[in-house]
């Protein structure tokens, strides 16, 4: 039976649609058939951190309103079997999306697929509504700073009471907690809340962590999931994540702040 | 967005509510006495009597028979809607549900029962509370949530106590009719006695309120002396101001 899991965290900017891209990869680069589907209709990007925006004929608007078949919007990934992504239209907004439709599109996808990743727009409006209603579990992507805290907060607390799941009195929500932009050192400084802080709050079983790094960028900028990048140390906290999806139980790196001796700084060590 | 399965696939769900309810406490069992009163008030605030649901309390006569029948017709002539019977003995009991009203038992009977097994010290003292709707139904009215209340989450006990057994976090609000206990950090409002009730008190873990109030005497996070944060604390009004203590 195929999970579907939301990426959401209701401030912008915190890494939903890295995260989506990069744990979709890496479920699929484990043998599972993924599907990530792009829900931010109007502000699409998914396409583009997956580096397909080119092959976007179809999207996930016209599905749903009858314009275009399924197979026809499901984009392959052309460097892991197994991943497809269903893209957002960019032209239309978020009203194109109703709740039937969805729950159509997902029914389908349930057919064939292992993992649904459904990639929510930023804001608690309907469009993350709607992205997070059929979801079995969530992904609640946090930076370590206040106001993402209590946005997640937030979302958490729409999970609990504004899902399908919730609604029906069914069993709720699975919700994992992941932190991405941890800066380890400037955790230590102050700067920024703790990962102790954090869970804390938030009070929910923490998925993984994903250090501040410049893997992402060049990832995002390249159309090249950072999961690909398995040098880097947000490609390996992210392959991480995905082995604690499936239930394995991996020790957490990249929090801890270690001051870079003299071999690492003239070898540049293994984190970038 | 829409809620539409739920309604579609049950015809009704039972929910717990708490309504605001107007009481007539009857200090006379004759009908023609409560018809000349009634007549008074429905001339100065005719706006009141709209088919307005009361609950009539009997509680403080001690007459085990009562005219019920002809008091509710008074009441229905002047626009008032009787729904229960509140307090009387057996016969006043049998005689509502005869005439298809509910009956509640009287509360001075079932406060004394809580007092025998409560700690007196921390009570609410049995002098009647100031407000109409803090008068009826005190028993058994103390709300119990489990669970982190989250950032636009509001949790309130509209007649008694609120216990959390968990967090209360920034941009959450917990509201009581009581005492508020918060077993886990407060960080978001708080606001205890919200009926007026100057008794109640605030009670928890760790203190981050973002405001206290009790019985709408408040405080904000920037008043609260920032010694008495991060640690377990207690609220009450007391010389006509919120006073906050570590609690130990």
């Amino acid at each position: 039976m195929a999970k579907i899991i939301v990426v959401t965290s209701g401030k912008g900017g915190v890494g939903k649609t890295t995260s989506a891209a990069a744990i979709a990869t890496g479920l699929a680069l484990r043998g599972k058939k993924t599907v990530v589907i792009d829900f931010d209709v109007g502000l699409r990007n998914l396409d583009l951190i997956m580096g397909c925006e080119r092959r976007v004929v179809y999207d996930l608007v016209n599905v749903i309103q009858g314009e275009a078949g399924l197979n026809q919007a499901l984009i392959r990934d052309k460097r892991v079997e197994n991943l497809f992504i269903l893209p957002a239209s960019q032209t239309r907004d978020k009203d194109a999306l109703t709740q039937e439709g969805v729950e159509e599109v997902l029914d389908t996808l349930k057919e064939t697929f292992d993992y649904i990743l459904c990639d929510s727009p930023a804001g608690i409006e309907r469009g993350a509504q709607l992205a997070m209603y059929y979801a079995d579990e969530a992904i609640v992507v946090t930076n370590p700073e206040v106001s993402s805290v209590r946005d997640s907060d937030r979302i958490l607390g729409l999970l609990s009471s504004k899902t399908r799941r919730a609604v029906q009195g069914d069993d709720p929500i699975k919700e994992h907690l992941l932190v991405t932009r941890y800066n380890p050192e400037r955790v230590t400084q102050g700067d920024m809340l703790t990962l102790d802080d954090i869970r804390e709050i938030l009070a929910i079983n923490l998925l993984g962590l994903i250090p501040e790094s410049d893997a992402v960028l060049r990832a995002s900028n390249q159309g090249v999931p950072v999961t690909h990048d398995a040098d880097s140390d947000a490609g390996q906290a992210y392959t991480d994540t995905v082995s604690r999806l499936l239930g394995e139980d991996v020790p957490l790196r990249f929090h801890e702040w270690q001051k870079k001796g003299l071999l690492s700084r003239m070898f540049g060590g293994g984190r970038r | 967005m829409s809620l539409k399965m739920d309604s579609a696939t049950m015809a009704f769900t039972f929910k717990g509510g708490m309504l605001p309810m107007t009481i007539m406490e009857l200090n006379s069992a004759d009908p023609e006495r409560i018809r000349r009163q009634l007549a008074g008030k429905l001339t100065q605030s005719p706006a009141f009597f709209q088919h307005t649901p009361v609950v009539l309390s009997v509680e403080k006569l001690n007459e085990p028979h009562l005219a019920l029948e002809r008091i509710c017709a008074v009441c229905r002539d002047h626009k008032l809607l009787p729904v229960a019977v509140k307090g009387g003995a057996e016969p006043v009991k049998q005689s509502a549900w005869a005439l298809g009203l509910g009956w509640f038992p009287s509360s001075d009977g079932g406060r004394g029962r809580i007092l025998e097994t409560v700690d007196t010290e921390n009570s609410k003292p049995t002098e009647p509370l100031p407000a109409p709707q803090a008068a009826s139904g005190e028993l058994a009215a103390t709300r119990l949530y489990r669970g982190t209340v989250r950032s636009g989450q509001q949790v309130s006990a509209a007649e008694g106590d609120l216990v959390v057994v968990g967090a209360v976090n920034a941009g959450a609000e917990v509201l009581a009719a009581g005492n508020i206990h918060v077993y886990g950090a407060l960080r978001g409002r708080a606001l205890a006695g919200i009926h007026g009730d100057l008794s109640a008190g605030v009670y928890c873990r760790e203190l981050h309120a973002e405001l206290l109030s009790v019985g709408g005497n408040y405080k904000r996070l920037e008043d609260i002396d920032s010694r008495l944060l991060g640690a377990p604390a207690e609220v009450h009004y007391s010389a006509e101001q919120l006073e906050i203590r570590p609690l130990v």
